[in-house]
């Protein structure tokens, strides 16, 4: 009897989900503003604990990325010339972003680091493979919709030069990512699953939380320029 | 673009309408930190989905005069206007060489018109070194293409598509992997922080946003003709459409009392264009812009080392 009991409040839960679905071009929940995180790690966290599973060709690429990165026969290119540094690692960004839902149509995250742009289309299908292969992009197309107060965000069609994150962690151009992002009190949490059979023997998962900062104004950003403080954001070494 | 017209008036008759209502609210300006949250935005909405404004729509024909402004600002109805070639040496951009058959030069400044004469003597000189510069065909190139942020009122003179994102805190106009944010319904700060966009303030004057912008480093060129500036260089920039909704123009005068004798204007207009797939895009400039032929290029902005 308990069992039916849950499923019937399962249903319950379904259904207004659904009805909130239905009102959602009115009621879409709102992330929109500036966020920052208050720490930083060069090397990605795994949601759990743990090293990414890495298998045989990403356990390759990963020494090889972390040895030319060392002798300066890889560029680390989002720090050098300031190109967009991909998913996920502008994830782990110490500087600000922000988050726009005008138009409606769109939610447009803004990160003041490399001045990167990421807008999620909303309500429609990713590209055709046919003509994300033909565009890749650093940090790749993506397109969301809201499951409860929750953006969800499938992003594909990544360029295979970034890294994953600042040690080197590798990905393939058949990256695909799934971000459910939400607004928990004054915080914003996004967790992001990695799908990489290329690189990785299974899917994996990071989290990166940021404290809501209304307070903060976008700055300009220019390679080699002196930028703001960063003291506030706990693991940042500036060099 | 016929069809939308009619939307567009009622848009800006409502604007309009909304700017009288909320007109005392600038009276009163918040601070950055209590910028409202919610509330709709403010006049003008020039965000609505698939709206981009593009610098350069090619004419059916060939048509100097249009394809002057590809990459140009217009000089003002009378006054002074921004520096341009001159007779010794006739500009010719892409698109002009391009609908007039004729070969593309690389900007030469004529410094002996009324807006070569208005320039200080260091800025002369600095513009007489690179006239040199260009003429030997070297350093001809923009600081834009050479991946550099433009500054103000440089980030116009883009021939791409720019969108706009409106909130009741701020604009943000997005142009080619450059963005700019105008700060709405606040003052100044005391003391900005000198930056490549400067700080931009914004407020709406009926349908006109009106968008005040001074803190500037002087590390940008006011124009494609590489004249510098100081870090007392002020702008002021009147966005509205035109048109009947379908231009949006820029018209803005230029006063640095370390650089220009005299306040000088200019105007650059945008052309509507609907596009569902319009939408502020990844730029990346730096990756492919080494000085592969060795005709003396101005670097890509490059960090020696990773910042952190």
């Amino acid at each position: 009897m308990k069992v039916v009991g849950v499923g019937a409040i399962g249903v319950s839960f379904a259904l207004a989900a659904y009805c909130a679905a239905s009102f959602a071009a009115d009621a879409a929940p709102d992330i929109s503003g500036t966020y920052w995180a208050t720490s930083y790690s060069p090397k990605i966290q795994v949601l759990g604990g743990g090293d990414p599973p890495l298998n045989a060709a990403g356990k390759a690429a990963y020494e090889k990325n972390q040895a030319g990165l060392k002798d300066g026969s890889i560029l680390d290119k989002a720090r050098r010339v300031c190109v967009p540094d991909g998913v996920p690692r502008v994830l782990a960004t110490p500087y600000p972003f922000e988050i726009f839902q005008v138009p409606a149509d769109q939610v447009t995250f803004l990160y003041e680091m490399n001045h990167q742009v990421r807008v999620i289309v909303m309500d429609k299908p990713l590209p055709k493979p046919e003509a994300l292969i033909v565009d890749p992009k650093y940090n790749g197309h993506s397109i969301g919709h809201w499951e409860d107060e929750t953006l969800v965000v499938e992003s594909a069609g990544f360029n295979d030069v970034t890294l994953l994150d600042a040690g080197g962690l590798p990905h393939s151009d058949e990256m695909t990512t799934v971000e459910r992002i939400r607004k928990i009190g004054n915080q914003l949490e996004d967790i992001i699953t990695i799908h990489d059979p290329e690189m990785y023997a299974k899917d994996w998962q990071a989290r990166f939380v940021y404290d809501e900062r209304n307070d903060v104004r976008l700055e300009d950003y220019a390679c080699n320029d002196k930028h703001r403080d960063l003291s506030g954001v706990k693991g940042v070494q500036v060099r | 673009m016929k069809k939308a017209q009619p939307r567009v008036r009622r848009l800006l008759a409502s604007a309009i309408m909304m700017g009288a209502l909320s007109g005392p609210a600038a009276l009163f300006p918040a601070s950055a930190a209590e910028a409202p949250a919610t509330g709709a935005p403010p006049n003008l909405d020039l965000s609505a989905p698939g709206v981009g404004w593009a610098g350069f729509v090619a004419p059916k024909e060939p048509n100097y005069a249009v394809a002057r402004l590809f990459n140009d600002f217009a000089g003002p109805a009378s006054g002074l206007g921004p520096v341009t070639d001159g007779p010794a040496h006739p500009y010719a951009n892409n698109e002009v060489a391009r609908e007039m058959r004729i070969p593309p030069t690389y900007r030469v400044a004529d410094l002996d018109n009324a807006s070569g004469k208005n320039l200080m003597p260091w800025v002369r000189e600095a513009l007489a070194k690179q006239n040199e510069l260009v003429l030997r065909g070297r350093n001809g190139e923009t600081r834009e293409a050479r991946c550099w942020e433009t500054g103000v009122p440089a980030f116009h003179l883009n021939p791409g598509v720019m969108q706009i994102i409106q909130t009741p805190r701020e604009v943000v106009l997005f142009l080619t992997g450059r963005e700019r944010h105008i700060w709405l319904n606040v003052p100044h700060s005391a003391n900005p922080k000198p930056s490549w966009y400067g700080e931009s303030v914004g407020r709406y004057e009926g349908d006109t946003l009106v968008v005040d912008t001074i803190g500037f480093n002087d590390k940008t060129f006011v124009d494609s003709y590489r004249t510098p500036h100081t870090d007392k260089l002020h702008v002021v920039e009147r966005f509205r459409l035109i048109d009947g909704g379908n231009t949006l123009e820029v018209a803005f005068t230029v006063e640095d009392p370390g650089a220009f004798y005299q306040p000088w204007s200019g105007t650059r207009n945008r052309h509507r264009v609907m596009n569902p797939n319009s939408r502020p895009a990844e730029f990346d400039c730096s990756a492919a812009n080494d000085d592969y032929f060795n005709i003396g290029l101005e670097p890509v902005p490059t960090a020696e080392k990773p910042e952190f």
